[in-house]
């Protein structure tokens, strides 16, 4: 316990969590009882609600833990992701490229259990080397380019982009960092909503994303980016990453990297036609409709802090495999 | 170039819903949760009913309609384990809703495990046959089903429902008939448990449901009555 809220970042994070929960529940406890929103918006704010009391624990818990939790929690959302990818692309009735794409994203977690940098960044191109030829033996190239590359950007964006956040639990310093990342892309999301709502103007793009504004994604980068920032001096202190341009970069690569993360997950939708990628969260749809952000954002921004400080380069390395 | 973008026929559905449906399509899970399954069915069946299965030569390949006379919930068991390969992957039973999808952990098993499409008596509606229809031609499903409706009370044959020829009517999808032997003895409706015994089934040719619907049923009922001479 005292380990898992050594850093003040890790104790104002979650506190900020669960002061804004209570607010919110606070809120939507007065919108009820005084009558003045419609039943059926306050039935979406308390499923919404819902689903957020328990994601939240689900999101925080396993950081909190310890390191193996985290990868172990990255590595079910992984698979959760992809699963709902393949179910909404129709990829799932490839059983080999999608078993292949399954093993991958299990190898490349287990690749940063074992702290193991090399097999990890291996494993990308490996991985798609066995997607290339896998359906092949198959002897049905009609299709092969289609199913070949969404097979490829489904392991990329489930397997080697999203292990680098479990990768990060490897840094004995990970909490603050996996924990800022979680909070502020729901912040960027909750941003670019207000932000939207309150200056409106036009539309970023509207026939990816109706109803996303210009002015809503610049507050976005204005608010998380700054919040981001803030968080990262203290987090980063004393250290080349401290320096204000550095955090600087950092707060605009997540808000920009989440929000170009979510217009990802947008066309996907668009492409196929679905307003949805899953039912499991009430009120808001799918994994994947949750944590869309997180995709791109983990491999950005582990780069940017890895080339500028390192992280997990202290820690022993090849745990489970030795060597 | 012939990949579409084709979501999951029970994309977007709460997962009870999922289970339930007519909809379901299985994921990497699934396959292996029915795979385990069936390999269990065939160890069980060796092992305890010393399994005899006579006219494999006979099923074509997939989509196809498997029958046979019903009087033991081993029935459906061992229709889905002699099934190889593509065909069995691809095996449905359609089973009681009311026995098999009433509780959540029956549901599960027999959504995950038997790999059931859930039939609801007297409750069957117009679109729903019309779903089943469409997975079986479009998807190459195989589907097994018992005509008689329920499971015989005294080990005789009954009648058939017409059910079976409307589901096929206009498809060109045959129906393969096949006949049980052993398994009113081993589990009759009135155990509660199965006992061992010998089990032998018998695959006839397939049967064509083009044409009149009670002559096409008629045909399937002699199929089935002639293996069991």
């Amino acid at each position: 316990m005292t380990a898992a809220f050594a850093h003040p970042v890790t104790i104002w994070i979650v506190s900020a969590t669960g002061a804004v929960l209570a607010l919110a529940a606070a809120a939507i406890g007065w919108l009820s009882a005084s009558g003045r929103a419609k039943p059926e918006f306050r039935r979406e704010l308390w499923l919404r609600f819902g689903s957020w009391c328990v994601l939240l624990p689900l999101m925080i818990g396993p950081v909190l833990a310890g390191r193996a939790w985290t990868i172990g929690a990255v590595t079910l959302l992984g698979l959760l992701g992809y699963r709902e990818y393949a179910r909404a692309t129709g990829l799932f009735r490839e059983r080999v490229l999608s078993a292949v794409v399954a093993l991958g994203i299990v190898a490349v977690n287990f690749a940063a259990l074992d702290n193991w940098y090399g097999f990890f960044v291996a494993l990308f191109p490996l991985t798609v080397c066995v997607l290339a030829v896998a359906s092949i033996p198959l002897d049905r190239p009609q299709g092969y380019v289609q199913r070949v590359g969404l097979a490829v950007l489904g392991y990329m964006l489930f397997g080697a982009g999203l292990a680098h956040l479990g990768f990060m639990a490897n840094d004995a310093n990970y909490r603050p960092l996996v924990l800022l990342l979680l909070t502020a892309v729901a912040l960027n999301d909750c941003a670019a909503f207000t932000c939207g709502k309150l200056i409106g103007g036009r539309k970023l793009l509207p026939a990816t994303s109706p109803n996303k504004t210009i002015s809503g994604a610049l507050g976005a980068v204005v608010v998380t980016g700054g919040v981001v920032a803030l968080l990262g001096s203290v987090l980063f202190a004393g250290t080349p990453m401290g320096a204000w341009h550095w955090l600087l970069l950092l707060g605009v690569l997540v808000s920009v990297a989440g929000q170009a993360g979510d217009l990802m997950l947008s066309s996907i939708k668009r492409d196929i036609g679905i307003k949805d990628m899953g039912a499991v969260l009430p009120g808001h749809g799918g994994i994947l409709d949750r944590f869309n952000s997180l995709l791109l954002v983990s491999p950005l921004v582990f780069h940017l802090v890895h080339y500028v400080v390192g992280l997990g380069t202290d820690a022993p390395t090849r745990l489970i495999t030795g060597g | 170039m012939d990949w579409q973008l084709r979501p999951a026929r029970d994309l977007g559905m709460a997962p009870g819903d999922r289970l339930r449906s007519l909809s379901r399509e299985r994921g990497l899970f699934g396959m292996a949760a029915n795979a385990t399954w069936r390999w269990l069915l065939r160890l069980y069946f060796r092992l305890f009913h010393r399994l005899e299965v006579d006219g494999r030569e006979n099923l074509p390949a997939a989509p196809f309609v498997l029958i046979g006379n019903h009087t033991s919930h081993l029935d459906a068991l061992v229709l889905a384990s002699i099934l190889r390969g593509d065909s069995a992957r691809r095996a449905h039973a359609l089973a009681a809703g009311e026995v098999f999808f009433q509780s959540g952990p029956g549901a599960l098993l027999s959504a995950y495990a038997i790999n059931a499409f859930p039939i609801w008596r007297g409750k069957t509606k117009r679109g729903e046959m019309a779903a089943l229809r469409a997975r079986l031609v479009e998807d190459g499903l195989v589907y097994i089903l018992f005509p008689e409706g329920t499971r015989s009370r005294t080990g005789a044959m009954g009648e058939f429902q017409p059910g079976l020829a409307m589901l096929l009517a206009g498809t060109g999808v045959p129906v393969v008939p096949c006949f049980i032997e052993g398994a009113f003895e081993a589990w009759p409706a009135t155990r509660k448990w199965p006992r061992p015994g010998k089990l032998r089934v018998r695959i006839g040719s397939p049967v064509s449901m083009e044409g009149d619907r009670a002559t096409a049923m008629a045909a399937c009922r002699g199929a089935v009555v002639a293996l069991g001479h």
